[in-house]
């Protein structure tokens, strides 16, 4: 399974995409399913770099084609536990001026992938996510 | 690559990516508005919750003075998540 490193910044966003990129074109990843599977990366990607400030590794991404699937698989060390696969309260009903900007992004992937699974042990958090291709939509 | 600027009508046309990396650019440039603004998405490739937080500042602020943005030809994708968000009931959005 292709992996690679990545530096624990935001301006590396760009290169997780170009990672995540590569394979999804060499193994002719559908738009629907690139599409959430980039997001997550980012989301997910910026949670850890933005919220685990004490961790100080690099953050391990692997990723899996399958079928026109992809699976993802992140790792932190050194990481506080912090579940990012309990559902987020977000009211999408409110109005304009009761919204606040921010905390949408884990709301967002829940809703996008297929699947997400969280594991935080020996302080290390491993997140897991998936995203079938579904050819029947077509 | 992320590019905001005016068009040649006056709308704003945003390109490429608009991901946590880019979203200063992207709060610099509607940060500047005072008005009502159409913001083409013809060419907007992706966009993350950090560019949700932008549009959604961006909103509130021009709200005060009883403007808003209107978005334009959202691509597939970025449409659902501004449904899965709720931005479709807090602005004026027309689909590709």
């Amino acid at each position: 399974m292709p992996e690679k490193l990545f530096a624990r910044s935001i301006d590396h966003i760009k290169d997780v995409y170009e990672f995540a990129e590569n394979l999804f074109e060499a193994n002719d990843i559908a738009d629907d399913v690139r599409f959430p599977i980039h997001l997550a990366l980012e989301e997910l990607f910026v949670n850890l770099v933005s919220y685990n400030t004490a961790g100080r590794e690099e953050i391990l991404i692997e990723i899996d084609t399958a079928d026109g699937g992809v699976a993802v698989t992140m790792t932190d060390f050194e990481a506080e536990d912090f579940d990012v696969s309990r559902p987020r309260e977000v009211d999408i009903e409110a109005s304009l001026k009761e919204r606040k900007p921010g905390g949408l992004g884990l709301h967002l992937i829940q809703h996008m992938v297929d699947t997400l699974e969280y594991d935080h042990r020996d302080k290390r958090s491993k997140i897991r996510f998936t995203k079938e291709s579904r050819k029947d939509d077509v | 690559m992320f590019e905001i600027d005016f068009g040649d009508s006056g709308e704003i046309v945003c390109r490429g990516r608009l991901d946590a990396a880019q979203s200063d650019k992207a709060e610099q440039f509607l940060g500047g508005l005072d008005g009502a603004s159409v913001v083409d998405f013809e060419h907007l490739e992706y966009i993350s919750s950090a560019g949700l937080a932008i549009l959604l500042k961006t909103q509130k602020r021009l709200s005060e003075s009883g403007a808003a943005l209107k978005i334009v030809n959202v691509n597939k994708h970025i449409h659902d998540i501004f449904r899965y968000s709720g931005f479709t009931s807090i602005f004026e959005i027309e689909a590709k």
